[in-house]
């Protein structure tokens, strides 16, 4: 789909002081500057009353700031009339917000409408959103939100967000109203659709989890909308700049930073392997020969068939399929390092044999291996670089 | 009842019908059209919502009766005094109603709806009236069915006016029943018959609070 790109979005030293009030309820925002280059997604996240939606809200000034800017394209946003600014920035709220009273077709439709698009140019944008978002639209487009499941909703939202082809996405908890299960998928859709559009996203949650899974960029907000950290997702696990970041991001973010790394981001170690039908006996002085005495079996093609111990290698003959005797977890190099752990950890061996996307050995890697990428000595590559 | 009194004035009632129910769909517009404003400015300058719930409160305290008999040194025996009274008598339903059907639109789609880019104006009539429309559908509901029934007794006024009620004040100057009946029945399934045509539209209007697909 050709659309326009992302947008650089830039907050100015912006505050939002609400008098009088108690500060940790209000969602106050105190000296914001942060900025969020073109086609990434920056996650706010923070405890309730932190200011994150309020930041969110002044972007598209459903909030106004007391002081400072917000730049979108190095445009100061309070410059710019209102109607028009908001209809070039999608926004999705965890309540959806759809018009109960229009069916799917006319709720995706609504900012082509009010931009003044042609009918056949707004139903073919509405077919081909609906398709993106996985709606099919002969099923949905005729139908009331009211007939739809809140998962169906939510995509609807998203579709709507996305009609006028936005540079920059508003999400205030977009996935917060579904189960866990839908959660995921969703996340999961979200984040392939943003690999073909990058837009420039920025979204709101409280769930530190879902800040790490989601942000190229994530900002940690505290009570009263002070900025406490900024960073990819990595660099706030690895160093919390403040006790209050450690705590919010939880004492388990070891394990956390497992999950942003993949096992195709470590350099494998080497084994012994072999193919059915080698000799035998040259096989078996290797193995003997080797501190790490064991031999791996790999089919012609190099898919992993077993182990065989330097003992279980016959002096003589052949090497035959049948004779490996045990075998390791298998690791796609796309399996994160922190299920890596977990499978290693419940195997009888505790290196797992790295394969490729077609199944072809790659090299070992160990549950050592993977403790060692957590240590500060060893910085981990950037999950967004 | 005397049937033959009855059809020797089948033209009269007919007549008389007519003239009843323009009275009622005169009132109820406008008392609509002066509702709709003030229900807007009350939900838009919130401070302004008491005074005018108050105020067409008192108004539908008066008795009929003595509106009409204020307003003829002023109006005369004119269609005003005849419609007035009507029209201020539907204030309380409508605004009550609108108002309502207004304040009840959620928070949630409103937001979206700013955030869309609608103006205010816009975002009125393409959300938050038609997500108003079932309570307004009520109001009008319980204000037509008020109003057909006082539409009688401006029959006080002279004959031009009253619709069926003439026949009511007629019968009972005679001590003749028949003609009381003659006007008060069919007033009566007026009101019902315009009653049900409404909820009938209503449902017709709001497809998406009934059925779930769009036809």
């Amino acid at each position: 789909m050709a659309g326009s790109r992302g947008a650089l979005v830039a907050f100015d030293h912006a505050s939002k002081r609400y008098p009088g009030l108690d500060l940790g309820r209000t969602g106050a925002v105190e000296d914001l500057s942060l900025e969020v280059p073109a086609g990434r997604i920056c996650v706010l996240v923070g405890p309730s009353g932190c200011g994150k939606t309020t930041s969110l809200k002044m972007v598209n000034r459903l909030i106004e700031p007391t002081s400072g800017r917000i730049l979108v394209d190095g445009v100061d946003v309070a410059t710019r009339e209102v109607t028009e600014l908001r209809r070039s920035i999608g926004y999705v709220i965890q309540q959806v917000g759809l018009f109960p009273h229009q069916t799917v077709r006319a709720n995706v439709a609504t900012v082509p409408t009010l931009l003044g698009w042609s009918a056949d140019r707004i139903g073919g944008r509405v077919d081909e959103l609906l398709r993106l978002v996985g709606l099919d639209p002969a099923v949905h487009a005729d139908r009331y939100p009211a007939a739809l499941s809140g998962g169906e909703r939510q995509r609807v939202g998203v579709a709507r967000a996305l009609a006028a082809d936005p540079p920059l996405m508003l999400m205030d908890e977009p996935f917060g109203a579904v189960d866990p299960i839908v959660r995921e998928r969703l996340q999961n859709e979200f984040l392939r659709l943003q690999e073909v559009l990058a837009k420039t996203i920025l979204f709101v949650t409280h769930d530190i989890d879902e800040a790490i899974k989601m942000g190229d960029l994530v900002a940690v907000l505290d009570i009263g909308g002070r900025l406490a950290q900024f960073g990819t997702p990595d660099e706030i696990l690895a160093n919390p700049a403040s006790d209050f970041v450690a705590r919010f991001v939880g004492a388990d973010r070891g394990l956390k930073r497992l999950a942003l790394a993949r096992v195709g981001d470590l350099e494998p170690a080497p084994a012994l392997t072999a193919h059915p039908g080698d000799d035998a006996s040259a096989a078996r002085d290797r193995t003997l020969a080797d501190p790490f005495p064991y031999l791996l079996l790999l089919e012609a093609d190099g898919r992993p068939i077993g182990w065989l111990s330097a003992t279980q290698v016959p002096a003589s003959g052949i090497l035959e399929e049948a004779m490996a005797t045990a075998m390791s977890p298998l690791l796609d190099v796309r399996t994160t390092l922190k299920d890596a752990l977990s499978m290693l950890l419940a195997a009888d061996v505790q290196a797992g044999l790295v394969v490729d996307e077609a199944g072809a050995f790659r090299g070992l890697v160990t549950a050592e291996m993977i403790a060692e990428r957590l240590h500060p000595t060893t910085p981990a590559r950037a999950a967004v670089d | 009842m005397d049937t033959s009194w009855i059809l020797a004035h089948l033209d009269e009632l007919g007549l008389r019908t007519i003239q009843h129910l323009g009275l009622a769909f005169l009132a109820v517009g406008s008392g609509f059209v002066l509702s709709m404003g003030l229900s807007v400015l009350a939900v838009r300058v919130r401070p302004a919502l008491a005074p005018i719930i108050a105020l067409s409160g008192i108004l539908y305290t008066i008795p009929s009766l003595a509106l009409f008999a204020a307003l003829v040194p002023v109006t005369g025996l004119s269609i005003l005094t005849a419609e007035v009274p009507l029209v201020l008598y539907t204030l309380l339903i409508f605004v009550r109603n609108i108002v309502a059907g207004l304040d009840g639109v959620p928070g949630d789609v409103l937001e979206a709806a700013d955030a869309m880019g609608y103006s205010r104006r816009t975002r009125l009539l393409s959300v938050e009236l038609p997500l108003a429309l079932p309570l307004i559908v009520a109001g009008l509901r319980l204000a037509s069915v008020s109003t057909i029934g006082l539409v009688t007794i401006s029959g006080i006024l002279g004959d031009r006016f009253g619709g069926l009620g003439f026949f009511i004040f007629e019968g009972y100057r005679h001590a003749f029943p028949t003609e009381i009946l003659a006007g008060a029945v069919p007033s009566a399934v007026l009101a019902l018959s315009v009653d049900r045509l409404l909820v009938g539209a209503g449902a017709r209007l709001t497809p998406w609070s009934v059925g779930s697909v769009a036809r």
